[in-house]
């Protein structure tokens, strides 16, 4: 594969382009993490996840759309800036919580992050949205799918209805998320006695 | 709190990169302006990081079940403790069997080098996931390749390869063959493979190399090699490893 095939499979594909790519770089990348910063082989393959998957993320954002070095050196640069940001935290290797530096990464903006207590009942919304909202709007938001390639996957009549479906879906999700947030309220002013 | 349609509508696009300019403006105002509406922002901005989070997550599950099927055993629980006799040990096995090799490399059999290099292709195409309980042939061929029950992958990758013509597929029923020791079989798919479907080439190259070497073939295997090893992919550094001790 060379590199435009790379990146238009990804932007194109599922999980199984994000696995062959996965499996494509990691040897080279864990030998090369380990000798370099000295990383134990489980906090080289976080770092080699985490790498991919930001790699994954900024082409289905449209942040990566042509690169001027070759895949290889663009992922062992994610690797190390993952590398040096964990030692300077930390001032030491210490493992990653991934999970945690997933949503400071991706998900969080650099200027402002989300509120905690809104981020908790928003998850917990899309949690009982239930499938196809769910996949619709993850297809849309994440994959960053266009309406047309939504109407050929989930196999809606036409676009206008595809697109219809995403706005009723998100309209749910934010009903299910007000009353999250009455539910929590009242918890909240019940302890409060 | 109740927004309304025109403040949703409104928050939606700008979410969607959809505002004109004009809109953008009159977007940046309100938010500015109208704690409401601020509010209404930060409720979307939440629920669209909340959608974005659970996918990630997803796919970073998946990467780790990958891991665990490309390093042949599950991940380490518990991280090891780092006492200087537990590095003591470590360096004691390393260097027995970097004697070892150093030892056997020189006259290794085709057998023996096809054991040191053959590792299955994992699955990457449709991995089980923890609590996944679904039970069609195609997922039953997916769980016995994954559980190393080969003869039975094998049978049900061949009836699914009938009507799913899929290159991931037959990429697994080749490994499966091999496996097997059914050479003539592994060498038609993965053959099949390399010159039906564009994609997994290299990987097809590789295996049947690697059949070539199993079925005592050194010609076939050293050219397929070499070809590999010509290549800028990760394959073509234990290509050129093995077309080395390949005599």
């Amino acid at each position: 594969m060379n590199q435009e095939e790379i990146i238009h499979k990804i932007r194109t594909g599922g999980q199984t382009e994000l696995g062959l790519v996965y499996e494509e770089y990691r040897e080279e990348f864990l030998h090369w993490i380990g000798r370099e910063y000295h990383c134990s082989p489980d906090d080289s393959k976080d770092i080699y996840q985490l790498t991919i998957l930001i790699f994954h993320d900024n082409i289905k954002q449209g942040k990566l759309e042509h690169l001027m070095s070759s895949v290889k050196t663009y992922l062992f640069g994610i690797g190390k800036n993952i590398a040096k940001e964990n030692f300077r935290k930390e001032k030491r290797y210490v493992p990653i919580s991934k999970e945690k530096w997933l949503k400071e990464n991706l998900i969080d903006e650099p200027t402002q992050t989300i509120d905690e207590d809104a981020f908790a009942r928003a998850k917990s919304a899309l949690n009982k949205l239930g499938q196809p909202c769910q996949r619709l709007i993850e297809l849309f938001y994440y994959e960053r799918k266009s309406i047309p390639e939504i109407t050929a996957e989930l196999d809606y009549k036409n676009p206008e209805t595809a697109k219809n479906q995403k706005c009723k879906c998100m309209a749910r999700l934010r009903k299910i998320f007000e009353k999250e947030s009455v539910n929590n309220s009242i918890v909240i002013n019940h302890e409060s006695f | 709190m109740n927004h309304s349609e025109n403040d949703i509508t409104l928050v939606e696009k700008y979410f969607d990169a959809e505002l004109s300019e004009s809109e953008m403006k009159h977007f940046a105002q309100r938010v500015e302006s109208d704690d409401s509406f601020k509010t209404l922002v930060e409720q979307e901005k939440a629920l669209i990081g909340a959608v974005r989070y659970h996918a990630i997550t997803e796919d970073l599950q998946f990467l780790e079940h990958l891991e665990s099927n490309l390093n042949g055993q599950g991940r380490n629980v518990t991280r090891p403790l780092k006492t200087w006799y537990l590095y003591a040990a470590a360096a004691t096995i390393g260097i027995i069997v970097v004697a070892r090799l150093f030892l056997t490399s020189f006259n290794e059999t085709p057998d023996e080098l096809f054991a040191a290099y053959f590792k299955p292709y994992p699955n990457v195409f449709e991995p089980t996931l923890r609590g996944e309980n679904r039970s069609d042939a195609r997922t039953e061929a997916f769980q016995a390749y994954e559980q190393g029950d080969y003869q039975k992958a094998a049978a049900l990758f061949t009836e699914l390869l009938k009507s799913a013509k899929e290159p991931g597929i037959l990429l697994l029923l080749g490994n499966s063959n091999l496996i097997l020791g059914n050479l003539d079989e592994a060498k038609v798919n993965f053959t099949t493979l390399n010159k039906d479907y564009d994609e997994l080439d290299i990987q097809s190259k590789w295996y049947l190399s690697l059949c070539y070497l199993k079925s005592g073939d050194i010609d076939r295997a050293r050219n397929m090699l070499r070809e590999l090893g010509e290549t800028e992919i990760s394959y073509a550094t234990k290509a050129k490893e093995l077309l080395e001790k390949v005599k």
